[in-house]
């Protein structure tokens, strides 16, 4: 199963994706286009704050079986066997918000899109880049991360880069806690600072 | 549904102040948008940002370093997270040293205009001063008019904005050793305007790889400031407006007046403001105040446009940064007049949520939705009193149901200029620096700067000066900070029962407060000459005395190179807010270790206030040490 895979820990909430997803599903596809036309597109990835200023780029996950396909009244949400991606038919969503309530992970959004004439709005979440995978590209939010929080492939081999990465510290005595890459001190010193702040904070 | 419990909590968790706390709630009543509010609309703010290495000067980019380790490891032009962290520095050190030393400029044209008997409204008041900075710049002081003496005076000045000499007169000022290791160093500043320019092409693509290069010039860039443009701005307006002296006022939201026409004077430069404040005194405007139901013209100042009027006038003090949507959402405010630096771009809009009426008075700083009416020194007086006019033409239309203000103004002194600071202490820094030596009081930390969202506000300044006094060490304070002091009760000769023995006993001897009010952000100059003058008594440099800085809640440009002029003058400085330093290890450890071995100082972050009064207090006894007292 391919999927993107998001290591919250590089995360730096630059919002690249963000932008990066927002152009992919405009009707233009141009960054300077589409801040100008009709129906503004929206992300469909979201990059939100939890704790001490700590983001996680949210998207959906394409789940199988999927809780929004399954309780979908109008079955607007279909899957896409090619690429395991849970698609929606927008001519088919009534925007009852039943999906959204059943997504375990609160990424479902309603928006009006430039694929209809009209101005209702239906669930707008991630396609998983359905048109980019079928030309052979990664999802646009993969492809603009700098950091390797979101990282697209196979999870099994995504899955054994964190594992072998356990292994080796458990061999070198690094202890157990679990982490992809070493975080720089000069990056580490600043997420220390950060929480200090967070502590301050309103 | 409003929860006005949970409104209550918010406002206890953004502001330390009980009055401010009252607004913010009121402001959320009211559902008026405010700093806060756009602050968490900002998260989550974007990580190369805030590490500083986002490059986006040329075409070239936008371009921006992983920083992780991996690719990329260098901007499309080749630089590397050091320089693109080092030139990112520069840029915002030198926006901070513009905006101080352009609001110099400005004052020393009003002196020369005065000078040359063409401005409105203005006289030379400080004559003793004029006689001191003039004779230092050279200049024949004896039979002459004191407006032959100021005009050039003025042309002195203004000429070491862009001079030829290579030189800035005031930097003499500096004791002797740490004007040496400035020159060892090579950041002795040649002239205000030159080391901007010279900064701006140097964080051209292509203009030098070496970022300690670089931080180097924005040391010296900061110097031209501190001992330049700064300077200027502050001797500039003593001799126009006089040199504080102690006195007595009032500090929060509840100075607004619930029956006199309220006039808020907010911004950096006193210029026109000075003139707002004789124009309130005019008969004929308070009678017409009278005739529209008003009890009378109460001016209240914010930022440090109010902390020039505080400091030469007592005029009370309304509040900080972060306070000025909350004046307006008290729903009790006239007129608010902005001269610039600090005003937030959305303060019109605020204002048409209510009667409000913004004025805008600066060529250089327009804002939409605020009325212009511009200021010239030759028709200063006249264009105050329009602005006086128009806040009492606007009172009628002020909704008292809309209106509340905080109860209890806080009793505070401020006016301790340097000048003020040696007579109260006797005519001679000797009691002070006796003090010192015998170690009743321990050092003297300057707390400075602004407040930021990402801080509850007045939190950290007001924590780290309890402490510090606490420790024995005396606070002196310019800025925002200065003002949060005034809301918490610091300002007065009784907090003195907050300090510990030594200062305590001190401050009952000589009848001052622990924390003294030393005025602007400009005015942190004067934190230099003070620093200066006890140095010159001991033959020692700036570095070797027991000081310290801090800016607890900074947020502006102008706090980076306060900071930076501090340190490279020998102050050691913390920071509470993180510099966009973070992505490079290498400018880190310059600015916080390096530095040291050359200017006897450097910089530490520290957000908790708690630690950033151990991080001071081991430095001040660091430097006891060395002193071996």
């Amino acid at each position: 199963m391919k999927t993107v895979f998001v290591r919250p820990e590089l995360c730096i909430g630059c919002r690249h994706c963000e932008v990066a997803c927002a152009v992919e599903h405009a009707q233009s596809r141009s960054l300077f286009d589409a801040v100008h036309e009709e129906k503004i597109s929206q992300p469909r990835i979201h990059v939100e704050t939890g704790i001490n200023y700590l983001t996680f780029p949210n998207r959906c996950r394409h789940c199988d079986p999927a809780p929004c396909m399954q309780v979908c009244p109008t079955e607007a949400l279909y899957r896409d066997q090619d690429t395991d991606s849970v698609l929606v038919a927008y001519d088919r969503c009534i925007d009852c918000a039943v999906c959204a309530m059943a997504c375990p992970f609160g990424i479902i959004t309603f928006r009006s899109v430039h694929q209809l004439s009209t101005d209702r709005e239906v669930n707008a979440k991630c396609d998983n880049c359905i048109d980019r995978q079928r030309s052979g590209k990664i999802p646009a939010c993969a492809e603009a991360c700098k950091t390797g929080a979101l990282e697209f492939g196979d999870a099994n081999d995504l899955v054994r880069t964190s594992r072998r990465d356990f292994t080796l510290r458990m061999l070198r005595s690094e202890g157990t806690e679990v982490e992809l890459q070493k975080i720089p001190a000069n990056v580490q010193a600043f997420r220390t600072i950060l929480e200090e702040i967070a502590g301050l904070s309103p | 549904m409003y929860d006005s419990h949970a409104a209550r909590k918010i406002a206890e968790s953004r502001a330390l102040d009980s009055a401010d706390q009252e607004i913010i709630v009121k402001a959320m009543d009211d559902g008026i948008e405010t700093v806060w509010d756009r602050f968490a609309d900002q998260q989550p703010q974007c990580g190369f940002g805030q590490l500083g290495v986002c490059c986006n000067r040329c075409a070239m980019g936008p371009c921006r370093i992983e920083p992780f380790g991996k690719k990329p490891t260098r901007g499309v032009c080749g630089a590397t997270a050091d320089l693109i962290v080092a030139r990112n520095l520069l840029d915002d050190l030198s926006t901070g040293a513009a905006a101080h030393s352009d609001h110099g400029r400005e004052v020393l044209e009003v002196l020369l205009d005065t000078a040359e008997g063409r401005s409105q409204g203005y006289q030379i008041l400080d004559e003793e001063k004029l006689q001191t900075v003039a004779a230092e710049y050279g200049i024949q002081t004896d039979g002459r008019k004191k407006e032959e003496v100021a005009g050039d005076l003025a042309r002195a000045m203004l000429e070491e904005y862009g001079t030829l000499k290579n030189r800035i007169q005031m930097t003499e000022r500096a004791p002797q050793k740490t004007k040496d290791a400035w020159k060892n160093a090579g950041i002795v500043p040649r002239s205000v305007d030159r080391e901007i320019v010279e900064s701006m092409h140097r964080i051209h693509m292509g203009v030098g790889a070496d970022y300690a290069n670089i931080l180097l010039h924005a040391m010296r860039t900061s110097l031209a400031d501190g001992w330049g443009g700064s300077m200027m701005a502050t001797e500039g307006s003593d001799i126009l407006f006089g040199t504080p002296t102690p006195c007595t006022s009032l500090a929060n939201l509840g100075t607004l007046s619930s029956d006199q026409v309220n006039v808020v004077l907010h911004g950096h430069n006193p210029i026109l403001s000075e003139m707002i404040v004789k124009a309130a005194e005019d008969p004929e405007l308070v009678k017409r105040a009278a005739e529209k139901g008003a009890k009378g013209i109460n001016l209240v100042g914010m930022c440090c446009t109010g902390n020039e009027l505080l400091m030469r006038h007592g005029i009370p003090i309304a509040g900080t940064l972060l306070d000025q949507e909350l004046a307006i959402a008290t729903g009790a405010v006239e007129v608010m007049v902005i001269d610039y630096q600090c005003i937030f771009p959305s303060i019109a809009h605020t204002a048409g949520c209510y009667h409000t009426r913004v004025v805008a008075t600066s060529a250089k700083s327009k804002v939409p939705g605020a009325t212009y009416m511009e200021f010239r020194p030759e028709t200063g007086l006249d264009t105050a009193k329009e602005i006086i006019a128009l806040a009492i033409e606007n009172f009628p239309n002020r909704n008292p149901d809309r209106v509340r203000i905080p109860a209890k103004p806080v009793r505070m002194m401020a006016g301790f200029s340097e000048e003020a600071i040696k007579k109260a202490l006797g005519g001679s820094y000797k009691p002070l620096i006796d003090a010192i030596v015998a170690g009743s009081v321990r050092g003297v930390v300057g707390i400075v700067g602004c407040n930021n969202p990402k801080i509850k506000q007045d939190y950290g300044h007001i924590t780290l000066a309890k402490e510090l006094i606490k420790r024995n060490i005396l606070v002196v304070e310019t800025g925002c900070a200065a003002i949060a002091s005034g809301k918490a009760g610091l300002l007065v000769p009784e907090a003195a029962d907050l300090a510990g023995d030594g200062l305590k006993a001190v401050c009952n001897a000589v009848g001052i407060p622990p924390v003294l009010h030393m005025g602007s952000c400009v005015d942190c100059s004067r934190i230099l000459v003070l620093a200066a003058h006890v140095a010159d008594e001991l033959g020692v440099g700036i570095g070797d005395l027991p000081l310290g800085g801090a800016a607890p809640e900074w947020y502006s440009q102008k706090a980076i190179s306060i900071g930076t002029y501090f340190v490279a003058s020998g102050v050691y400085t913390v920071l509470g807010i993180p510099p966009k330093i973070f992505g490079s290890q290498n400018v880190i450890d310059l600015l916080t270790s390096q530095l040291d071995g050359i200017v006897n100082a450097s910089f530490a972050v520290e957000p908790d206030p708690m630690k950033a009064a151990d991080l001071l207090e081991a430095v001040i006894e660091k430097k006891r040490h060395a002193l071996g007292i």
